[in-house]
């Protein structure tokens, strides 16, 4: 084959809010593939392009502020870079801030010269009064330099040419591009000679790895441990010394101040400003979101609002509610009857319907009906209905992130958050929690403290996701008859869980990690912009897809179990659900439900629901449907529980903190990568809502009597 | 000298050293905290406050903008 016919692989690196995922959605058109970086819970996104007869492979490497070692993120992005693998290394620069974001590049060229940088925000700089010349800093670079505008579609064919020209070798740098250190240049070559001589780092680039070695980099000094030069790096190590003893410096601060005395002085030559940088517009959201006193409770509204509608949309909750409360009660059944879920929920019965039918017509064996009908249809059902609820919060979610309102919001609510312990940036993974607790472990990756960062990973599986709102809703519905005890049970359930949350929070913090004070925050505050639809509709996506697939095939998995459990007993196939298998298991952790005055017939039943909740909540109602038969509706499968609205409310609270679900669980063992942590932490949470739904019973009983 | 910290809305200062822990200080100087460069408190509350630095606002927690040791210019 040809060389020109190869796959052209581009890594393409950025710093946050530079416009990277804009870019690459428009590039790409679609994520071809997503994984997480060896070894790394960093995610890694690929996407495909066909130019001129080549097919290009874009990688996006994480966004970061530098090639350091200060971060896994970091050090994803520059072993990649260096493993040899990209043909082409893209670097976004936002031309709205040259000044800053020429920083990674500058750090980028000096390890490859195979470049290519895209100036994005081709469209803001008007507005914003910046000129850049485009062709002096072609020349300064010695590397390609293309104007793009993601959102208008510009540049983009100019940027696929010159990323094949680059790699291609046509144009571009041969070498990588050398920043003046000064004083420091002597140690350099010095550092650089001892690896020549030991062949140490030959996949890096030689005058690169020395500086980050002088520099005190602990990944490179892993690396050369690992291959047995330990002596080596004790002689840098003592250079290291002796240099910052002679000369009194700090040798990071001297690197990078000269990287960016470097990129002042291309700017000054490239860069026109029309108006000074320190008069941008500022929009009243923008001026009332970072408000003292009108911040913090606008964000939490603007979340509140996007919550309540996308709830509203999909189960008419609270919409219903308050229809029901003020005396439309035909209105609110409309709702909830038209709500996405009620309406998935409807189609699903009647293909269940169509479906028995058909099979039974077809002589299809007993066994095999059941399966379908009664396990896996029920099964992917209650998935599907939530489905769209998914959706349309991740919608909202994304929304609320690329416009730039989330750093906001970040900002307005540290102060409350540091009484618990966390950083303003903790409400993204809380507020995600609220949909799905999965993707809330995976969202503590924004934190750059590593105790903040626990934290979340442990504590925000405490928060109600959907699942559990729809088990307190069916309950809720069932055992409280006034829509204000039915709105006040549901809201109190949220206000203990997220207090738990935060308390819990707070503990790790203060017992585990013995930290008194908050941990930093350090957010950059991009200008607010109308988010592209592309990528609300890409991070969308990309959220949804993982519920779908993780979440989908555990559930489908568990209605079949739970339908084999309650159609099998010892003796075989069972008529009487008294004899099965889910019947021994359920009578087995029985007693324990004594606790809530809750025993018989009844106490097997709620104890094999709520071990079913273990793997996934909303398999609880479900389970209660089916034991008591497809006959009845869900609503009467769950009086038939004959539980007093007390117990069905401690119950409720139980079912609430305790363990979210068997994915969760594997989230944040993937997150702490710890089997003990992971443990600990789902012991603490039965135990958590064991207490605390002991103690709502048992005050609650205190209260019938002292009111009685 | 004082700290970034005590600075009100509208003031601008040179950055002149940052007295924190190595990862703290190079997080900062890569983005942009680097001694000689010039800053601009945009905005200060009892929250975070919010610093223009080489053309970028970033949100500072009270207790990172208090290592951040500045000159105040003009």
């Amino acid at each position: 084959m040809s060389k020109n016919k190869k796959e052209i692989v581009v890594a393409v690196a950025g710093n946050p809010n530079v416009g990277k995922s804009t870019l690459f959605t428009i590039l790409t058109g679609e994520i071809a593939h997503v994984a997480n970086w060896p070894g790394t819970t960093v995610e890694r996104k690929e996407g495909l392009k066909e130019h001129r007869g080549r097919k290009i492979r874009f990688v996006d490497l994480p966004g970061t502020y530098s090639i350091s070692a200060t971060s896994p993120e970091e050090i994803v992005a520059r072993e990649y870079i260096a493993s040899g693998e990209p043909n082409v290394v893209l670097v976004l620069v936002d031309s709205t801030a040259p000044e800053r974001t020429l920083n990674l590049a500058v750090q980028v060229l000096e390890l490859t010269p195979k470049v290519v940088i895209a100036l994005t925000k081709a469209d803001a700089t008007h507005s914003s009064g910046i000129h850049i010349h485009v062709d002096k800093l072609e020349e300064k670079l010695g590397v390609p330099v293309v104007l793009v505008s993601a959102l208008k579609g510009t540049g983009l064919r100019e940027l696929l040419d010159a990323v094949i020209d680059v790699a291609e070798g046509r144009k571009g740098r041969k070498k990588p591009l050398k920043v003046n250190y000064s004083w420091l240049e002597p140690y350099i070559a010095e550092v650089e000679s001892l690896l020549s001589k030991h062949n140490a780092l030959p996949e890096y680039d030689r005058r690169w790895a020395a500086v980050k070695l002088l520099e005190g980099d602990l990944r490179l000094e892993k690396i050369l441990e690992e291959r047995g030069f330990k002596e080596l790096v004790r002689e840098i190590r003592r250079l290291r010394t002796a240099i910052v003893r002679s000369t009194g410096k700090d040798i990071s601060e001297h690197v990078i101040t000269s990287r960016f005395n470097l990129v002042d002085s291309i700017a000054k030559e490239i860069v026109v400003r029309i108006k000074t940088p320190t008069t941008p517009k500022e929009s009243l959201l923008e001026k009332l979101l970072i408000h003292p006193i009108y911040g913090p409770p606008l964000g939490l509204l603007i979340l509140l609002i996007s919550f309540t509608a996308a709830f509203a949309l999909n189960t008419g909750f609270p919409l219903n509610v308050i229809l029901d409360f003020a005396g439309f009660t035909e209105a609110a059944e409309i709702v909830e009857e038209y709500s996405l879920s009620g309406l998935i929920d409807s189609a699903f019965s009647y293909l269940s319907n169509i479906l028995e039918q058909l099979m039974t017509q077809a002589k299809f064996p007993d066994w095999l009906v059941s399966l379908v009908i009664d396990g896996i249809i029920p099964g992917v059902g209650s998935v599907l209905s939530f489905f769209p609820l998914i959706v349309v919060i991740y919608i909202a979610l994304s929304i609320i992130e690329d416009s730039g309102i989330g750093p906001r919001i970040a900002v307005s609510v540290n102060r409350f958050f540091n009484y618990f312990g966390l950083s303003g940036k903790a409400i993204y993974p809380l507020i995600i929690g609220l949909g799905c607790n999965v993707p809330a472990v995976m969202a503590s990756r924004a934190s750059i403290e590593e105790e903040e960062r626990k934290q979340i990973i442990f504590s925000a599986p405490i928060v109600p996701c959907q699942a559990r709102l729809l088990v307190i809703l069916a309950f809720t519905t069932a055992y409280f008859t006034s829509p204000l005890q039915q709105a006040l049970a549901i809201v109190s359930i949220y206000v203990i869980a997220i207090l738990l949350t935060l308390t819990t929070s707070l503990l790790i913090r203060l017992l585990w990690f013995k930290k008194k004070d908050p941990p930093e925050l350090i957010l950059e505050i991009p200008p607010i912009h109308r988010p592209s639809l592309k990528v609300v509709w890409w991070l969308t996506w990309d959220y949804s897809k993982h519920f779908l697939k993780k979440a989908g095939t555990i559930i489908v998995a568990l209605s079949i179990i739970t339908w084999w459990l309650l159609s099998y007993g010892p003796l075989g196939v069972v008529t009487d659900v008294e004899e099965s298998f889910g019947a021994i298991i359920g009578r087995s952790i029985a007693p324990l439900l004594t606790l809530y005055g809750i025993s018989g017939e009844n106490a097997w039943k709620t104890a094999f629901a709520l071990l079913q909740g273990f793997v996934a909540k909303e398999a609880l109602v479900e389970t209660i449907a089916i034991m008591y038969g497809e006959a009845i509706s869900t609503r009467e499968a769950l009086l038939a529980l004959g539980l007093t609205p007390l117990q069905a409310y401690a119950l409720l609270v139980f079912m609430t903190l305790y363990v979210p679900c068997l994915a969760t669980v594997a989230a944040i063992f993937f997150e702490s990568k710890s089997l003990k942590n992971t443990i600990i932490a789902s012991i603490y949470m039965v135990a958590l809502a064991t207490v605390t739904s002991l103690i709502v019973y048992y005050l609650g009983l205190l209260i019938q009597v002292l009111v009685s | 000298m004082v700290s970034l910290e005590n600075l009100p809305p509208g003031t601008r200062a040179r950055v002149v050293g940052i007295v924190g822990g190595y990862g703290l200080s190079r997080r900062l100087m890569e983005m942009g905290f680097t001694p000689g460069t010039e800053v601009e408190v945009v905005n200060s509350g009892p929250g975070p406050l919010l610093v223009r630095v080489r053309g970028v606002v970033v949100a500072l927690g009270r207790g990172v903008a208090r290592k951040i040791i500045v000159q105040p210019v003009g």
